[in-house]
């Protein structure tokens, strides 16, 4: 298997405005996944047993954070995959490098849909490897009741145009 | 083994977790389901990639983070119900296949309260290094762990008064 060509970005670095703004995807966390990634990662009763999780601080079975996260990847990448087909020159989707002010604000119950948003709000003036920009986006995720779930901001790689 | 509450936990205390290997299926199985990138899915892709070998989602590694922090603090005796948020995380260095992660957890601060009743904060600092002792991920998070309860209120002591047409239990 090589890279396929679908994961190559559309855009350089230079061509994407700040302000731009994407709902991305959404996802319905079904109980089983919940507890199985509670089971892997965050063994605490309120991600891992239906029954526990009744006496834990959310009243019943919540996903992790991280699950939350996860998801978020998860959708990104279908939705890059998407957004970057039949593109062919080569340019490609960096790394992420970090994050700041992530916030898990509402508990994700089993069936709750999350709706997957980023905004770009920041392109830092710095140069990575005389090669990379930063990206940074704010991204958040709302439930089906409207509520803001989740929120965080993440710096990702995007390579800059060659100079010559 | 004795619980220990937020209350007997000191500024600076430092916590070094277990370990946690990473195998090349573990990483296949965690990017099929949740980061389903080439240089995750493919060790061949991996090895040719900015990464430089068959290399684990950052995702994986936080949550990888989580179960150490977690199985730390449970052979410690301390009732922790994890985050309401990480302030920062930085991915250092790639995770590759086999290797073995550990992390420290050092105290910085402590805060009385947290968005949960009864729980209070630590702020830690949290580093994950791989068998070679480098530094694959750090991150500033806000922990939350069980408060000394308050004292129980005794039945008998604290007997029904009547106050109008209301009952109510004196605390």
């Amino acid at each position: 298997m090589t890279a396929p060509e679908h994961f190559f970005r559309t855009r350089w670095f230079e061509d994407i405005p700040v302000g731009e703004f994407h709902v991305f995807g959404n996802h319905t966390f079904a109980e089983k996944e919940i507890i199985e990634f509670g089971q892997a990662y965050a063994p605490y009763p309120m991600h891992t047993d239906r029954v526990a999780a009744r006496h834990s601080v959310h009243d019943g079975l919540v996903a992790s954070g991280w699950h939350v996260c996860a998801v978020w990847m998860r959708l990104m990448v279908t939705y890059m995959e998407r957004y970057a087909t039949g593109v062919r020159d080569g340019r490609r989707n960096g790394a992420g490098i970090g994050f700041r002010d992530m916030k898990w604000l509402q508990p994700v119950r089993p069936g709750h849909n999350l709706t997957y948003t980023y905004e770009i709000v920041e392109k830092p003036d710095k140069v990575i490897q005389n090669k990379w920009g930063i990206i940074r986006s704010r991204n958040e995720a709302y439930n089906q009741y409207g509520e803001l779930v989740f929120t965080f901001q993440i710096d990702i790689l995007a390579e800059r145009r060659p100079t010559d | 083994m004795s619980v220990r509450y937020w209350e007997e936990i000191t500024h600076g205390e430092q916590f070094t977790t277990g370990t946690i290997s990473v195998s090349a299926s573990d990483i296949i199985d965690f990017a099929s389901q949740f980061d389903p990138q080439p240089y995750h899915l493919d060790p061949v892709v991996g090895e040719q990639s900015i990464f430089g070998g068959h290399c684990a989602s950052g995702w994986q590694i936080c949550a990888l983070m989580m179960r150490l922090f977690v199985d730390s603090m449970s052979n410690e005796g301390i009732a922790s119900i994890g985050s309401s948020e990480v302030s920062s995380l930085r991915w250092l260095k790639p995770v590759l296949a086999d290797d073995v992660l550990s992390g420290t957890i050092v105290v910085e601060s402590l805060q009385p309260d947290s968005p949960h009743t009864g729980y209070g904060s630590l702020n830690c600092v949290i580093d994950v290094f791989n068998q070679s002792n480098v530094k694959v991920i750090t991150l500033h998070t806000d922990m939350m762990v069980q408060k000394r309860p308050t004292e129980p209120i005794d039945p008998e002591s604290a007997g029904p008064q009547t106050v109008g047409p209301q009952t109510v239990r004196v605390r």
